[in-house]
């Protein structure tokens, strides 16, 4: 018999506590925090890359874009797909420079502004 | 293919030790009910010793999926679907608990595997009654212990109602098995607690 992975039982009383404190800690959301998905006047003021994926056959170009100013504030969409990869990347270099506002790269993005905790 | 006659001798043994317990089945009778030669299932599993570790690797595999479907909703009907498949489990290797002290001599490492499911399953019933006091739906403990007395009564409602109704020579049914856990905690049921239970309970019986 195979030998399995077992946790001890008092780590596993400990899983199971943070699982029930889980439903009690997880609330649901407020209809304002999806407000940046649906005003995307911001996405003008973007960085922005492209990104061309093999899916379902096809090959799909989707623009990542995030806020020069706020850069934990990104948001990915799919644009469209080609069936010939090197057509899909033609048409995603154009579509990125079309989005992008700063298109000859001069942003700076402030590492200050990411608030990355130190752990 | 090789694959499929190894499933299909680890199940036929299972209904075997089921029907005539595990330690009066051969290896001719296994290999009959399977469909294959005593000479196939030689070379599939050497001995009758390896057919009954493969038989308690297949149970462990499958208990181990139902200890998953913990809390994956916020509502009794968690508990609910976890029983159907308690009843499920219990049903299908009811030889199991019935031989387990026969196995305890023949392979102790199954006798300390089950005892770590055991200690699992009784940690999840008592977080489950933590889980729904903070919610709710049944009332705090009234005593202190009282509700470590209480998963240890539903964990044996759990694990020897098939082996009584067996003993006992009673039918089997899913909603008895069912009313007999709910059964155990019902006295603690606040009212919001009732409500929630008669919805699903509603549910299941319309659906």
């Amino acid at each position: 018999m195979r030998p399995s992975f077992s946790l001890s039982s008092e780590l596993y009383a400990q899983v199971l506590e943070q699982l029930g404190n889980l439903h009690f800690t997880e609330t649901l959301g407020y209809d304002a925090d999806l407000n940046f998905f649906r005003n995307d006047l911001w996405l003008c003021e973007t960085a922005v890359i492209h990104k061309v994926t093999s899916r379902k056959g096809t090959w799909e170009i989707a623009l990542l874009f995030a806020h020069h100013l706020t850069p934990l504030c990104f948001l990915s969409r799919r644009i469209t797909h080609h069936t010939c990869s090197k057509r899909a990347g033609l048409i995603a270099d154009l579509m990125r420079r079309l989005a992008a506002k700063d298109q000859r790269g001069t942003l700076r993005i402030d590492l200050s502004r990411f608030f990355m905790p130190p752990n | 293919m090789h694959t499929t006659t190894k499933i299909r001798i680890i199940e036929s043994a299972i209904q075997l030790f089921n029907e005539h317990g595990l330690a009066n089945v051969r290896l001719q009778q296994i290999a009959d009910d399977a469909g294959i030669s005593v000479g196939n299932l030689a070379y599939h599993f050497k001995n009758k010793e390896a057919i009954v570790l493969a038989v308690y690797e297949s149970l462990f595999q499958e208990f181990a999926q139902i200890l998953t479907h913990y809390l994956q909703q916020p509502s009794l009907a968690d508990l609910e679907q976890q029983l159907d498949l308690y009843y499920t489990f219990f049903s299908k290797y009811r030889f199991y608990l019935i031989d387990l002290f026969e196995a305890r001599r023949s392979c102790p490492q199954v006798v300390s595997q089950w005892q770590l499911f055991v200690s699992k399953m009784t940690l999840q019933i008592r977080k489950r009654l933590d889980y729904c006091t903070q919610r709710g739906l049944i009332t705090p403990e009234p005593a202190p212990g009282a509700y470590d007395t209480l998963t240890n009564n539903i964990w044996m409602t759990i694990v020897f109602w098939v082996p009584q109704q067996v003993l006992r020579g009673l039918p089997l049914h899913r909603n008895q098995f069912k009313c007999a856990v709910w059964g155990q905690i019902s006295p603690y049921f606040t009212p919001k607690g009732r409500d929630e239970l008669n919805l699903i309970l509603a549910a299941q019986h319309v659906g």
